[in-house]
């Protein structure tokens, strides 16, 4: 699926692996608002967001499921080969990785209606905000670059990567130091935000990876997919 | 109020058109037209056959067997077709040394190595000319050169060249272009695919044609060499223009080669002569000569379509 | 299994007696005409890196049928012990190409071939080559399955025959029909007439045929298209069996066929820039795994996902 042919010869199955990319970059934006939701209700205290976030990925949950079955059916009832075989293989890590994502927006949100919101100095605001906008960013840019198959994002997903983890960094030493002021079960909450988010932004750098695969056939010189990094 | 058309369903549709009856004259007329035509031939048929053995009957009952064994004879009361027999077996005999080894040859050369080219296409043209030509002009061909070659090789005999040889001869360049045609046909219907599996297996052209080929055709040369000793069976003209004995004659008690160079006849000959004849006799003689000749021909024709389906095969 | 190769060879060969067929005495590999030692000591191509003999050496191949040029400068190395497939869209010469590797080409007049296609380092097409004994160190098989008229036994036995076999026919025959799986289902039926077999029963016995003059490489054209999907199957598992001992090259233009059996697949396409002339052009040669995961011409991947054809 590298290219589009004028040719009405496999339209039907054109169609079919057009349906499942637009369903995948809709998925990533059903993803993309949820973390937006969940950034936000974190940010504002909004525990009416949180809930809200929750139940979104009922939804989310179930294209998921719904695309990846499709994906399936291509693959045993299609034959295909070379650039499609590579759309249709990569396409399922994708769903993965947006799905992932989704769950780790909501992992964010239910931890705000546990804690019955937090209390945050402006300090680690400040750096969280930072974080959330960030990893929004990336993913954002991901889900772009899916929808326009651009080959050449990932290189700079990933160096934008490296700046939240930086953030991301950097929010661990300030909790550290304020996890007394704070109290300690509250720093532990906050960190593991922090991490879901430097997490999201590592999915949305996989997602741009496996989008150069499926144009290319290769994958990004420096990292492959597997490895992530450990904050 | 909405008036409301019953629109006619696919359902209903399919079972007014498949359940109604409908005689169509036309289609049913064609076939019948047909049966006629094919009644109108066999009604000629049975009329001339009747008719045939009507006129024979005399002679078949009473002499029957005497009668195909009796020599030709002044009278009609003793005469019979035995030396016309005799002298068509050997005029068959001579053609077929002649035009089979030399008509199928040929037919092998031009299907399997001659290219496919301008010549070729002539010469297969020519063969076919040469096969409606009139059996008259073999005659006169047979005439001119076998009777004489006849002369040339001493084999004159008593008859002034004039001997079953040449007549078998001229009969023989009669039928080749025949022979040549059904062999030629024959080799065409095995299909190259057989060809080519032979070729892929590392034989020669003519180890695939020895082996393969010409096995497979067998059945059709066969059966073209059956039809075509039945057509030369029949011929009269040719024999007659090449000096087969059309009157009384005795070959008596002379040896092999005598006869062999010596005046001769053939059975269709000894019809042409006797109905020159006048008499009622001569009449019932020539219808019973008729039907000897009718007889042989049948067999033969049976025997060439027993053969067909005995080793027609499906490819 | 080389050596269970050569073994058999000299088993079928060494037995003839025609003193002119000396020459069939030599190993399989060897093709028996008059050739300088020096061609015939050129086993490996240069330059492969491969630890496998070059069987074919193509280079610069044109196929012509009077003016019209059917293939146009291919050049490929088919490798030993290997299934390479040769696909691509109608009268893109593939067939044409696979005719040539054993000289079948010859029997169509008009058919010119200018190039070179080395058989283990000898020019098949050079001065002095019988085109005959060429056939007999490659077997063929066709599209429809094409049995002699005669009997299961006589079709196998007719090429070693012809080619002076005197030992254990018997044998020879039921090793045939042995390597090419069809030995149980017709062992007891052997003088029955071909025909009477199935068209899968029949493709098997015509590769039984085509192994039984002892060639190092079978050409099959299309050998499944006349075939039903479970008789197509069980051929294609035969030649990955036979690949051990042969050399296999196969026309398919079942894409999927290529891409399960072959291990290297050539991709042939029509070009149509010479006037109007459908020409074909070798585009892409590769190992399967790679044509069919990401080929490297434009065209080729057209071709393989549907897009043309």
């Amino acid at each position: 699926m590298t290219h589009r042919s004028n040719d009405d010869i496999r339209k039907h199955f054109e169609d079919l692996l057009d349906e499942v990319r637009r369903g995948a970059v809709e998925l990533g934006s059903l993803v993309l608002e949820n973390t937006r939701r969940a950034s936000e209700a974190l940010l504002e205290n909004r525990l009416d967001l949180a809930r809200a976030a929750k139940e979104a990925d009922d939804e989310i949950d179930r294209k998921y499921v719904d695309l990846e079955q499709r994906v399936f059916e291509i693959l045993a009832r299609q034959q295909p080969v070379a650039g499609d075989l590579r759309f249709c293989v990569s396409i399922t890590r994708v769903l993965y990785e947006i799905e992932r994502s989704g769950d780790l927006a909501v992992n964010v949100a239910r931890g705000l209606l546990r804690r019955d919101g937090y209390q945050m100095p402006p300090h680690i605001h400040g750096l969280m905000a930072r974080a959330c906008r960030g990893a929004a960013e990336l993913f954002q840019a991901s889900i772009d670059t899916l929808a326009d198959l651009d080959a050449t994002a990932a290189v700079r997903l990933d160096e934008a990567d490296d700046e939240v983890d930086d953030v991301v960094g950097e929010l661990y030493a300030v909790i550290g130091k304020a996890s007394d002021q704070i109290g300690f079960d509250v720093a532990v909450e906050l960190s593991r935000v922090g991490r879901y988010m430097e997490r999201i932004a590592d999915h949305a750098v996989n997602i741009a990876e496996h989008v150069t695969f499926i144009v290319t056939g290769a994958f990004p010189e420096e990292r492959s997919p597997a490895v992530e990094d450990e904050g | 109020m909405v008036s409301r058309t019953k629109t006619l369903s696919a359902t209903d549709v399919v079972q007014q058109t498949l359940r109604g009856r409908r005689y169509d004259l036309r289609a049913a007329a064609f076939p019948t037209a047909l049966l006629a035509t094919l009644l109108i031939s066999l009604l000629f048929l049975a009329v001339l056959l009747i008719d045939i053995i009507t006129d024979a009957w005399s002679v078949l009952s009473t002499r029957g067997l005497d009668f195909v064994s009796s020599p030709l004879s002044l009278s009609a009361e003793s005469a019979g077709v035995w030396q016309g027999i005799v002298g068509s077996l050997m005029l068959a005999v001579v053609v077929a040394l002649f035009s089979f080894p030399i008509g199928i040859g040929a037919a092998i050369y031009l299907e399997e190595y001659a290219p496919d080219n301008r010549f070729t296409r002539f010469i297969n043209t020519n063969i076919r000319n040469l096969a409606g030509v009139p059996s008259i002009v073999y005659g006169l061909l047979g005439f001119t050169i076998f009777v004489g070659l006849m002369k040339l090789v001493g084999l004159e005999g008593g008859h002034a060249g004039k001997n079953v040889i040449a007549g078998g001869l001229t009969l023989a360049s009669l039928v080749l272009p025949i022979v040549i045609i059904t062999t030629a046909e024959a080799l065409r219907a095995v299909p190259d695919s057989i060809r080519e599996a032979g070729f892929a297996v590392g034989a020669t052209r003519w180890e695939v044609i020895r082996h393969h080929i010409i096995p497979s055709a067998a059945p059709g040369i066969l059966t073209g060499t059956v039809l075509t000793l039945a057509r030369a069976f029949g011929e009269t003209a040719p024999l007659l223009l090449v000096g087969a004995a059309t009157g009384f004659f005795s070959t008596g008690n002379a040896g092999f080669l005598q006869k062999l160079t010596g005046a001769y006849t053939a059975l269709p000959v000894t019809i042409f002569s006797w109905s020159r004849q006048p008499g009622a006799d001569f009449r019932a003689l020539t219808a019973a000569a008729i039907v000897v000749l009718l007889a042989v021909l049948l067999t033969a024709n049976a025997t060439a379509i027993i053969l067909r389906n005995r080793f027609e095969r499906k490819w | 299994m080389q050596g269970e190769r050569e073994s058999m060879g000299d088993e079928h060969l060494t037995e003839a007696s025609d003193p002119a067929d000396e020459a069939s005495t030599k190993s399989h590999h060897a093709v028996s005409v008059s050739v300088g030692a020096a061609a015939e000591s050129r086993q490996r191509a240069s330059g492969d890196a491969e630890d496998q003999d070059i069987v074919f050496d193509i280079e610069h191949l044109n196929v012509y049928y009077g003016d019209f040029l059917a293939v146009s400068d291919a050049s490929l190395q088919i490798r030993e012990n290997e299934i390479t497939a040769l696909i691509g869209p109608s009268g893109c010469g593939k067939t044409t190409v696979l005719r040539c590797l054993d000289r079948m080409n010859d029997l169509i007049e008009s058919a010119r071939v200018e190039g070179s296609i080395k058989y283990h380092g000898v020019d098949i097409y050079g001065d002095g080559v019988d085109p005959v004994e060429v056939r007999r160190h490659i077997g063929m098989v066709f599209q429809k399955p094409n049995p002699f008229p005669k009997s299961i036994y006589d079709n196998i036995a007719f090429g070693p025959r012809i080619a002076g076999f005197k030992g254990d026919m018997d044998g020879l025959v039921e090793e045939s029909l042995r390597r090419a799986v069809l030995f149980d289902e017709v062992k007891d039926k052997l003088n029955d007439p071909a025909n009477a077999l199935s068209g899968g029963q029949q493709q098997r016995l015509c590769i039984a045929r085509a192994i039984a003059t002892n060639p190092d490489v079978v050409l099959m054209d299309e050998p499944c298209s006349a075939l039903d999907p479970i008789a197509t199957l069980r051929i294609e598992e035969l030649m990955l069996e036979l690949k051990q001992d042969y050399t296999i090259v196969i026309v398919t233009h079942n894409m999927q066929q290529a891409a399960r059996v072959s291990d290297r697949t050539a991709f042939f396409t029509v070009d149509m820039s010479r006037g109007g002339q459908r020409t074909g052009v070798l585009v892409e040669y590769d190992d399967t795994g790679i044509i069919f995961t990401k080929p490297s011409q434009k065209a080729t991947e057209d071709y393989i996902t549907g897009r043309f054809g």
